[in-house]
């Protein structure tokens, strides 16, 4: 029996006795017993099972709970476990192979509720002159229940047609019944999707990923506000999950957002007046600092097995009291996080920072860009920022010092938003083909700088953990093998960086940048 | 996908009763259940009200024109699929006579279906045929109901005969357990206590004589469908499954 079969919608104030009654003459009805059922949907927060086409929805009926994921679109085998606990983490799932791919989607994120549809089941079975079976069809009256905003209301009466194996010709012409003499039409949306609706929300409502899509002519400071208006969202809406620490990706979206505010407030150069632009630098300078330490933490916690497999075997159970160390300082650190979520002052600066991108931007401005067309400040800001990464990596050599590394890094970062706040300005492959561009040469960049940071965080915590609770020779020895690891790995990011950076600074390259950015006089010249 | 035939050449032993029942418990447990009629008299088909009918007949199942599954019939009860019976199933024998491998082929037309079923119960007519000798090299066990008479011992000593006169058959995992008991009838008591002695492989369990047994054909469902949990005879064949399953994971264990 296939369990997610063709659904019919019911219309509101149908006489169901009347559809019972429209069978009658073909077949006989018995009615069974009417079923409650509740169904909890999940997902992560930035909707990863959805965007792959896939639904996860958890029914229980007090005693037994079993998951079930399917896919939206039917191309995938349905499957279903039983399961005494809420579906949480990837390693919370089964471990079966056909669960790998689930598993996958939802990464490092946990599986959070999206909300629970309440339905009375009624299930009509036709019955063909021997009495047998030969079609069955539930009626199911549902309502939402969305428990985090305190909503619920009804949804759709649905009719869903099950056929019986072997039973074809009675199952199509059931459906023909349903269709032209019942007038019934097939349900489009998925129960989910309607249930979010009646509740006020919608799928994909959050995703880390930016997606603007501005007017070239738009004035620049209020194209400015508009991005940063997103970016505040962004942080406010990670603010709970960081909070209640439901996984650790909440955090890191806000932390990317609050750089990328940081980013956009000074690479948008002379839009807003200077003195604003300095407050606010600062203003989430301080919020990007206090959210550090906790994702510092995160960073090993999710690099603990890696950091784990690439030790010799013999070896790898000596890295344990590192897990525990950093677990017995996260508490902490969490708490000092949540307290400063919680403050007064970033409050304020939320409030502040909010009314002041809300409200609508001067007539007349005396800043030298405002008023400018978007584009224009545009082309030229990522000109010069592409110039600048140039200068910089074409002057490193083997033996620059790492300064001039982390520098050429900042620039490059500087230079990746700003091509991402704008690209819905320039032609879509074109641009997409330079953020993946860019991206090969800040892992680069990342891998040489954060390796070394990892290294050095790591001998300071053998330090303390020595001081802090007597670790034993064999960890701290371990924990060096394991920075000797990361020297390495950070070495190889050097030797790599002068091929990278070759291919970034490639003629074709320079020709896109140039085409796409540079003032008029010397596109026409480049062309 | 496990084979489980119920076989025995003696009729009217209570072999539809047996495959009809345990397939009901063996989807109620879970497992995906397939029961295949091949009986021309359909019994097991009319327990489950599915007409006797298979597309094509048996000339064109036999000669594997159609994939099984397209043949196969939803019951009323979730997990539980039923293979009808066809009246030209009484031919099979000659049919079967056709084939280039005639005494395997209802294993060959039955390995596709081991995706969809995690058991299979064959439900055999009586006599010792070519369709017989099918079922015994495709069955991963052979049930074998029989009433405690003298008759019946003899029709087990013919089949062991039988198994063991022919190439590949000697192996067969052979399970013979006592149907219909009237434990009233000093005969049967005896039986039931002698029989056993000279077959090792004797079940346990057994299937006491019961009318509710024969109002399956009035109700037509299985019995464990209709009669409550706490009835005696749903209890040994819920025992009787046990064992099957039992005598089942030993016998892939050694």
């Amino acid at each position: 029996m296939n369990e997610f079969a063709q659904a019919y919608l019911v219309p509101d104030g149908t006489d169901l006795q009347g559809i019972k009654d429209a069978f009658e003459g073909r077949y006989s009805v018995t009615e069974d017993e009417p079923q409650e059922l509740i169904r909890r949907f999940y997902d992560t927060f930035d909707w990863s099972l959805y965007q792959a086409g896939s639904l996860l929805e958890e029914r229980g009926d007090g005693s037994q709970r079993e998951l079930i994921w399917r896919d939206l679109h039917g191309e995938a085998p349905t499957l279903a476990w039983s399961t005494d606990r809420d579906p949480g983490f990837a390693a919370d799932l089964p471990s079966i192979p056909e669960i790998d791919r689930l598993a996958s989607l939802v990464g490092i994120r946990r599986l959070l509720p999206l909300l629970d549809v309440h339905s009375r089941l009624i299930s009509w079975r036709l019955l063909n002159e021997d009495d047998k079976t030969v079609v069955r069809l539930e009626l199911e009256q549902n309502r939402y229940v969305d428990k985090g905003r305190e909503r619920q209301g009804p949804i759709s009466v649905l009719l869903r047609l099950h056929g019986v194996k072997g039973y074809d010709e009675e199952l199509q012409a059931t459906a023909r019944l349903l269709q032209q003499d019942l007038k019934l039409s097939l349900a489009r949306a998925e129960l989910l999707e309607e249930a979010l609706a009646a509740a006020g929300r919608r799928a994909l409502d959050y995703s880390s990923q930016l997606d603007f899509r501005l007017d070239p002519q738009r004035r620049a400071d209020a194209t400015a506000k508009e991005i940063l208006l997103h970016l505040l969202n962004t942080i406010e809406v990670n603010i709970p999950g960081t909070r209640e620490n439901l996984d650790s990706e909440f955090l890191h979206d806000l932390r990317v957002a609050v750089r990328r505010t940081r980013s956009a407030l000074t690479q948008i150069k002379d839009v807003f007046a200077a003195d604003l632009v300095e407050r606010y630098k600062d203003a989430f300078g301080w919020l990007g600092e206090f959210t550090g330490p906790v994702r510092d933490l995160d960073v090993y916690l999710l690099d603990f097995n890696d950091f784990q497999s690439s030790l010799p075997e013999a070896l790898r159970h000596h890295l344990e009291p590192l897990r525990d160390f950093i677990h017995a300082h996260y508490g902490a650190e969490q708490k000092a996080l949540v307290a400063h979520l919680d403050s007064k002052r970033l409050r304020d600066l939320l409030r502040d920072w909010r009314a002041f991108l809300e409200a609508p931007v001067p007539e007349q401005s005396v800043v030298p860009n405002a008023m400018r067309p978007v584009k224009a400040v545009a082309d030229e800001r990522i000109w010069t920022m592409y110039r600048r990464v140039r200068k910089e990596g074409r002057a490193i050599t083997p033996d620059s010092p790492p300064e001039d590394m982390h520098e050429l890094r900042k620039s490059c970062k500087k230079l990746r938003y700003l091509i991402e706040f704008f690209d819905s300005l320039y032609p879509k492959q074109e641009v997409r083909q330079l953020v993946k561009l860019m991206k090969v040469l800040l892992d680069n960049l990342g891998n040489f700088q954060d390796l070394a940071v990892q290294a050095d965080h790591l001998r300071d915590m053998a330090q303390r953990m020595r001081d802090e609770t007597h670790a034993s020779t064999d960890t701290l020895l371990t924990m060096g093998v394991l920075v000797g690891h990361l020297l390495e790995q950070q070495h190889r990011a050097r030797e790599e960086f002068a091929q990278i950076f070759a291919t970034f600074d490639s003629e074709g390259h320079q020709a896109l940048f140039n085409a796409l950015f540079a003032p008029a006089k010397r596109r026409r010249k480049g062309a | 996908m496990k084979i489980i035939a119920s076989y025995n050449i003696k009729g009217g032993v209570g072999k539809t009763a047996t495959a009809v029942n345990l397939a009901y418990l063996s989807a109620r447990e879970g497992n995906r259940t397939l029961i295949w009629d091949l009986d021309p008299q359909g019994a097991a088909t009319y327990y489950f009200r599915v007409k006797p009918k298979v597309k094509g007949g048996t000339r064109a199942l036999v000669a594997g024109h159609h994939d099984l599954d397209n043949l196969v019939k939803g019951t009323d009860f979730a997990g539980l699929d039923l293979l009808p019976a066809d009246f030209s199933y009484r031919n099979m024998d000659l049919l079967l006579e056709d084939n280039k491998r005639p005494t395997k082929q209802l294993q060959k037309l039955l390995a596709p279906m081991a995706i969809a079923y995690d058991y299979v119960f064959l439900d055999c007519p009586p006599s010792i045929s070519l369709v017989s000798e099918n079922v015994f090299r495709a069955s991963h066990a052979l049930l074998v109901p029989m009433i405690p008479t003298t008759l019946s011992a003899r029709t087990l000593d013919q089949l062991q005969e039988f198994l063991e006169g022919h190439d590949g058959l000697g192996k067969v995992n052979l399970m013979p357990f006592f149907s219909m008991v009237d434990r009233r009838k000093h005969l049967h008591v005896h039986l039931m206590e002698t029989l056993p002695e000279s077959f090792p492989t004797f079940l346990k369990a057994s299937i006491p004589y019961a009318s509710d047994v024969e109002r399956m054909g009035l109700t037509r469902m299985p019995l464990p469908a209709y009669a409550p949990a706490s009835n005696p005879i749903t209890r040994a064949y819920e025992a009787l499954w046990a064992e099957i399953k039992e005598g089942l994971a030993r016998s892939r264990g050694g």
